[in-house]
C-alpha cells in the first residue's frame, strides 16, 4: 500500500480546497478535543497527588473560602501530638480571586523553613537565600510568572499586596504553578487584614501506614470544645470538594470532547465520500488494471486516515503548544486546576484521531469496493 | 490449442421489462499474436464481449478459457490478479488518472507486480519508446493532446506484457488523422512484439487494420471472410 501513497496525497492535492477545508475542520476540533480532555486531565491529576492521602488540611468548620476559615495558629503544637503525624504547616491563603477564574493568583504565606522542606520543587529563576533574609519576598510559580511576566528582582502587586519576587519555580503538582509563597507573617500582618496569631488552613503531613481517617477524625475531635471547630480531610478530598462545581461543569465538558470526535468523523467521512464519487470511474479502472476490492477499500481507508492524521496532528500539536505555552489554569475558592500539555494528551489525540480517520473510511471505503466495474467505467 | 477459446458464451440482463441478450450463445478462439477487431450495430454486445474477455463483466453462462484458466470461474479477488498479469486494456476515451504524470499512469499496472523500481523503470521506458512518448513522460494528461494520451494508454495496456490486449474503440475519440497514427500503432506492435489484440470499432477503417474481422449480429459472431476495407 505504500507504493500508493503518493497517488493517494496527488489525489487529496488535486482538490486541495476541500482538502484544506477537512483538514483545518480536524485541526480544530482535535485542538478543542484537546483542551478538553486537558481539563480532565488537571481535575484527576488534583485528586491524584503522590501525597494526597498522606496530607491533612485542616480547615475551619463550616467555611469555604479561604478568606472566612480563621484557625488559632496555636493549634500546630497540639495537633504535632497527635500520633501519626510527622510534621503540621500552618498556611495563611489569601487570593485575588474566591470565584472561578481562569488568571487565579493564590498566596500561600507558610513559614520560610518548612516551605523550603515541604515543597519538593526547583527553582528555574532566582534563589533561597534571598527569599529566606527578605519578609516581604516570594516565590512565583512558572504560571503566574508567564502570564503576569514576572522575574526576580521585580516588585509584584495583586489585591493590595505588594511582594518581592525573588524566585520563579516549577512544581512536580501542575497545580502548585499558580501559587505564590511569601512568608507566613508578612502575609498575617498584609494591610487591612491584621490576622497575626491566625492561619487559614493546617498541613499536616502523616508517618506512613497510618490510618488517615483516623487522624482526621482525633484532630476534629481535639478542637471539639476550642473556640474554632475544625474540618479535616485528606488534601486529595479536600481539594476535590473545593473544585466539585467546578469539576461537575468540566465533566460535562466532556461531552463537547466527544461531538468534537463526532465532527471530525462526520467531516472526514463527508469528504471521503464525495471523494469516493467524484472517482467512481478512477476506481473502476484501478480495478480493471488489477486492484483488488480490498485494494480500493484500503486506498479509501488510507486517504481518510490521511485527512484526519493531517488535520488531528496539526490539532493535537497546536493545542499542545497553546497549553505549555500560556500555562493555563482554572482556580476557584484558592484551589487550581492547571492545564498542561503531556504525553496522554498527546497519544489520546492521536489515538482518537486515527480511530476517527479509519472508522470514517469504512463505509466510503465499502462503496467503492463494491463497485461494479462496467456500469461505474460508463459513469465517466 | 488457441489462446482464447470461448464456447457458448451467453450474457442476458434486463432493462426495465425486457431481457436483453447482447451474447447469444458466441464461440470464438482466438489465436495467440493475432489482432481480431470486432465490429456490430450498436447494442449489439461487441463491448460486453470485450469486457467479458478482459474479465470486467461475467457471462451468464458459457466458457472463456485464456491460457488454460476458467476466467469465468475465478473468484473477484482472484480474478483481479488475474488481470493484472494477463490483461491489457485500451480505453476509448483514454482513462488516465489526472494527477499522475504520463510515466505514472504507465508504471501504475506494474505497481500490482512484485517488481523492483528498477525493473518497473526499465519496462515503462521501453513501453514510453515503444509509444514514441520518451520525451513526454513527465507530462500530465492535461498536457498532452489526444493522440499522445492515448498513445499513453496503450504504453499502459502493454507495459505489464499481458497475454492479451484488448481495445474499446480506441480511435473513437480521435480525429482521422490521428486516429491512422494509433491504428498504425497498434499494428506495428502486434506485428513487431506479436501482442494479442482485439478491438472493438464502429469504424470500418480501423477494423481493415486488424488481420482477423469479426462481426456481432443479433447475439452471435459472424466471421468476415471478405476483410471490411479489402475492397
Amino acid at each position: 500500500m505504500l507504493r500508493f501513497v503518493p497517488y493517494i496525497l496527488k489525489t487529496l492535492w488535486r482538490h486541495r480546497a476541500r482538502t484544506l477545508l477537512t483538514v483545518s475542520g480536524a485541526a480544530v476540533a482535535l485542538f478543542v478535543f484537546c483542551f478538553v480532555q486537558a481539563v480532565g486531565d488537571g481535575v484527576r491529576n488534583l485528586n491524584a497527588q503522590g501525597e494526597a492521602d498522606r496530607t491533612l488540611i485542616v480547615f475551619q468548620a463550616n467555611r469555604f473560602c479561604p478568606f472566612t476559615s480563621e484557625l488559632p495558629e496555636d493549634y500546630a503544637p497540639q495537633i504535632a501530638k497527635i500520633a501519626g503525624v510527622e510534621k503540621v504547616i500552618p498556611i495563611k491563603v489569601y487570593t485575588n480571586n474566591c470565584r472561578a477564574s481562569l488568571d487565579v493568583v493564590v498566596f500561600h504565606g507558610m513559614p520560610p523553613e518548612q516551605l523550603r522542606e515541604a515543597r519538593a520543587f526547583e527553582l528555574s529563576a532566582g534563589s533561597w537565600e534571598p527569599f529566606q533574609k527578605v519578609s516581604d519576598a516570594a516565590l512565583v510559580g512558572q504560571n503566574v510568572a508567564r502570564r503576569r511576566g514576572l522575574s526576580p528582582g521585580m516588585p509584584f502587586t495583586l489585591g493590595g499586596v505588594t511582594v518581592q519576587v525573588k524566585g520563579v519555580f516549577k512544581s512536580a503538582q501542575p497545580s502548585d504553578d499558580d501559587f505564590v509563597y511569601t512568608h507566613l507573617d508578612f502575609l498575617q500582618r498584609m494591610r487591612g487584614r491584621e490576622t497575626v496569631g491566625k492561619v487559614t488552613q493546617f498541613e499536616v503531613r502523616l508517618a506512613t501506614n497510618v490510618d488517615s481517617p483516623t487522624v482526621c477524625e482525633a484532630i476534629d475531635d481535639l478542637f471539639r470544645g476550642g473556640p474554632v471547630l475544625t474540618d479535616t480531610r485528606t488534601k486529595g478530598v479536600f481539594q476535590a470538594d473545593t473544585v466539585a462545581d467546578l469539576a461537575e461543569m468540566i465533566g460535562f465538558a466532556h461531552w463537547l470532547g466527544y461531538a468534537c470526535v463526532g465532527l471530525v468523523l462526520a467531516l472526514v467521512a463527508t469528504t471521503t465520500v464525495m471523494a469516493v464519487q467524484d472517482r467512481i470511474s478512477e476506481h473502476a479502472l484501478l480495478q480493471t488494471l488489477g486492484f483488488t476490492s480490498l485494494g480500493i477499500f484500503s486506498l479509501v481507508v488510507v486517504e481518510s486516515l490521511l485527512l484526519a492524521c493531517l488535520g488531528g496532528a496539526i490539532g493535537v500539536v497546536a493545542a499542545n503548544l497553546a497549553l505549555a505555552s500560556h500555562g493555563v489554569s482554572l482556580g476557584t475558592e484558592a484551589v487550581t486546576i492547571s492545564f498542561e500539555p503531556s504525553l496522554r494528551l498527546i497519544l489520546s489525540g492521536a489515538a482518537v484521531t486515527i480511530a476517527v480517520g479509519i472508522l470514517a473510511g469504512i463505509v466510503p471505503g465499502i462503496q467503492a469496493a463494491r463497485a461494479q466495474i462496467v456500469p461505474s467505467l460508463r459513469a465517466a | 490449442m488457441s489462446l482464447v477459446q470461448i464456447r457458448n458464451l451467453t450474457k442476458t440482463f434486463r432493462k426495465g421489462d425486457q431481457t436483453i441478450s447482447p451474447l447469444a450463445g458466441v464461440s470464438l478462439d482466438i489465436e495467440r499474436g493475432q489482432f481480431v477487431s470486432l465490429m456490430g450495430a450498436s447494442g449489439s454486445g461487441k463491448s460486453t464481449l470485450l469486457n467479458i474477455l478482459a474479465g470486467i463483466d461475467r457471462p451468464t453462462s458459457g466458457q472463456v478459457l485464456i491460457e488454460n484458466v476458467e476466467v469465468q470461474k475465478l473468484s473477484r479477488t482472484k480474478l483481479a490478479h488475474w488481470r493484472s498479469a494477463n490483461v491489457g486494456y485500451i480505453f476509448q476515451m483514454h482513462n488516465l488518472i489526472p494527477v499522475l504524470s504520463a510515466y505514472e499512469n504507465i508504471e501504475l499496472p506494474l505497481l500490482l507486480l512484485n517488481l523492483s523500481r528498477a525493473d518497473r523503470r526499465r519496462r515503462v521506458e521501453i513501453a514510453l519508446e515503444a509509444v514514441g512518448l520518451t520525451d513526454r513522460a513527465d507530462h500530465y494528461p492535461r498536457q498532452l493532446s489526444g493522440g499522445q494520451e492515448q498513445r499513453v494508454g496503450i504504453a499502459r495496456a502493454i507495459v505489464a506484457d499481458p497475454t492479451i490486449v484488448v481495445a474499446d474503440e480506441p480511435t473513437g475519440d480521435l480525429d482521422s488523422e490521428t486516429s491512422e497514427q494509433i491504428l498504425n500503432l497498434l499494428r506495428r506492435l502486434n506485428l513487431e512484439l506479436g501482442t494479442t489484440l482485439v478491438m472493438v470499432t464502429h469504424d470500418v477503417r480501423a477494423a481493415g487494420v486488424a488481420g482477423r474481422q469479426l462481426r456481432l449480429d443479433h447475439g452471435l459472431l459472424v466471421e468476415q471472410l471478405q476483410p471490411v476495407g479489402a475492397a
